[in-house]
């Protein structure tokens, strides 16, 4: 286990940094860097299915957007009852495991395979967007909540204990969960890749036939990490919902869903630490370059999933880290 | 009667919109394995060059149509030099990468031509058959859809090019050592592509409001197509889509366009279900027996 932390010195570093970083910064920055860590979770799931698997999956933004709208939809509806956030975010999540287990039966079950597993996830993603874009009217109203087509939902409660008047995602607080969060989601992860089921799972990616002669379940496998990857998308889309206050189509269309896989390969699909840094930076950078205009943002985007595939296919965040701990022998 | 055209009319429509939406992307697929995600962007690049240089120029339609077809072979072409040929045989990557030009390409055409730009006039008249009038336009892209279905069956069965590009699909390594320049029949494929995809905004320009988003009304239905046509594409395409554009007319024939889009995709879901190899697996397999 020792031999295990000392090869983690950096990663525990950039987190030591993260964990002090409220002493130093005003809140304003803080709520920005929660917002970009609020990504992270559905970068890492791709990161699990592409980069493990090897399945390349646009759906991540239907099950983020999936739990968003499923948290506002609960949440609304049972306005006022005792800890009604903290259920909603439970109920949403569950929601979400289940339909991407669906999803996931139909891909892997089905013999869907490569890139046409692609089209199907991009088809579901767009059918969301689509349905969710035309539920303008009143008729569209789950009990007490409306869709509201285009403009999308808002009013859903902050995260928290209302008796206790205490919001859990709110400035400070919201900073050290998330954070938290990732830093036990990113443990599980790297536990998840030393599992049987995770070395199945990569075994997978190089060749189904041979991993499935020697014995092993392949699609319950797939499966397994598809659902794990689906649950990720679901809590960035809760968090991204409690972050905002709102939730629109717009976060299931064809750009958000090419965000993600901008995160995951321009910064090392294969390690899971890389995309969490990266997908930070990437976050920070498109936001900064929007500010002269969304399109801006989107063509460097663009033009970075273009140069990272072209020329650096294990990730520029990787490649950098690699670098770093190479010159710097005590890392 | 007049109720038998009026539906074999909304159906031919369809097809038409779902064939010339699918082809460019069939041919590259089927031939090089490569998923084009920028293909809706090459469909735009067809469509821009289509009306800008219609008004520009001022030229008539069916010229600014043909300048619309070159400038998108073109930029295809450009696009394969500089970085599609570096990913034959990387099919994850070059789904990932084509996805990056087409956020670049969709993008710029926003930040060069602004969120609209003015649109041509739909040629031609209309016909009427008892109270409905029809558009002999839409009757047009019907029969030219199906027109460029069988230029291509010849284009790949009959010619010299056919066979090399056949021989090709089969083995690149044993044509590559048989003397075929393997190189140059992908480049030429691809450029074929790009120019069908041309073509499809060509001949849509003139009936759409001219958005940088006009690929996207397309690459939808092209995806789906492509994929219900299954492995091999040139086999299973005409099923294919006359099987998508039933659901989509019958659907939307009694709900909403949407609901009508919303019903394919699902369609589509269930077929890859339970024929993962599409329309040409089953084909091929029935033939084989």
């Amino acid at each position: 286990m020792i031999s295990n932390y000392k090869k983690k010195k950096f990663e525990i570093i950039v987190f030591s940094i993260l964990l002090l970083l409220p002493i130093f910064i005003d809140s304003y920055y803080l709520d920005n860097i929660s917002y970009f860590m609020c990504w992270t979770f559905i970068s890492l799931g791709l990161a699990v299915i592409w980069g493990m698997g090897g399945i390349l999956s646009f759906g991540q933004t239907a099950f983020f957007g999936l739990a968003g709208y499923g948290f506002s939809v609960i949440s609304i509806n049972f306005l006022g009852i005792a800890g009604v956030s903290i259920w909603s975010v439970v109920l949403s999540l569950i929601i979400t495991g289940i339909f991407g287990m669906i999803v996931g039966y139909f891909l892997f079950y089905g013999g869907i395979y490569d890139v046409f597993i692609g089209i199907v996830t991009l088809a579901i993603t767009l059918v969301l967007e689509t349905f969710m874009q035309q539920t303008a009217g009143p008729e569209y109203a789950i009990g007490s909540a409306r869709l509201n087509g285009f403009n999308g939902m808002q009013g859903m409660p902050t995260i928290g204990f209302e008796s206790l008047q205490f919001g859990l995602l709110e400035g400070v607080t919201q900073y050290y969960f998330i954070l938290l969060l990732a830093i036990i989601i990113l443990i599980s992860l790297y536990k998840f890749k030393q599992s049987k089921i995770g070395l199945v799972f990569l075994a997978t990616k190089e060749d189904r036939e041979r991993v499935s002669s020697l014995g092993h379940n392949v699609q319950k496998t797939q499966l397994i990490a598809f659902t794990i990857a689906s649950l990720l998308a679901g809590i960035s889309g809760i968090l991204y919902t409690n972050w905002g206050g709102y939730i629109t189509p717009d976060s299931m269309g064809l750009v958000s869903a090419a965000l993600p896989v901008v995160y995951v390969a321009a910064s090392g699909k294969k390690d899971f630490f890389s995309v969490f840094l990266g997908c930070i930076f990437f976050v920070w950078l498109s936001q900064t370059l929007a500010i002269n205009g969304k399109q801006f943002a989107i063509i460097v985007m663009g033009l970075i999933l273009v140069i990272s595939t072209r020329f650096f296919p294990d990730g520029i965040i990787l490649m950098l880290k690699n670098k770093l701990t190479e010159k710097i022998k005590w890392l | 009667m007049v109720f038998l055209f009026n539906i074999f009319y909304q159906f031919g429509d369809s097809l038409a919109f779902l064939l010339l939406a699918a082809i460019g992307l069939a041919v590259i697929f089927g031939m090089m394995k490569i998923i084009n995600l920028a293909h809706g962007e090459f469909i735009t690049v067809g469509a821009y060059g289509t009306v800008v240089s219609g008004k520009v120029f001022n030229l008539p339609l069916p010229i600014a149509m043909v300048f619309g077809v070159i400038i998108t072979v073109i930029f295809g072409l450009i696009l394969e030099k500089l970085i599609i040929r570096y990913l034959y045989g990387r099919p994850l990557d070059s789904v990932v990468a084509t996805w990056g030009i087409s956020l670049i390409v969709s993008q710029s055409f926003l930040v060069i031509f602004g969120p609209s730009y003015e649109g041509l006039q739909t040629p031609m008249g209309n016909f009427k058959l008892g109270e409905f009038s029809y558009s002999e336009y839409r009757v047009f892209l019907i029969i030219f859809a199906l027109l460029i279905l069988v230029l291509l069956y010849y284009l790949f069965m009959k010619t010299s090019f056919g066979t090399l590009a056949r021989a090709t699909i089969e083995n690149p390594n044993i044509s590559s050592s048989m003397g075929v320049n393997v190189q140059n029949v992908y480049t030429v494929t691809f450029a074929i592509g790009a120019g069908l995809a041309g073509v499809t905004g060509a001949l849509y320009a003139p009936t759409m409001t001219i958005v940088p988003s006009i690929g996207q009304a397309f690459i939808v239905s092209s995806f789906i197509t492509v994929v219900t046509a299954g492995a091999s594409p040139f086999v299973g395409l005409v099923p294919a889509a006359a099987f998508l554009g039933m659901v989509q007319t019958s659907v939307t024939f009694f709900y909403k366009s949407t609901i009508g889009l919303i019903a394919i995709l699902c369609a589509v879901i269930l077929i890859i279900r339970y024929l993962p190899q599409g329309f040409s697996g089953l084909i091929l397999k029935t033939r084989s027996k």
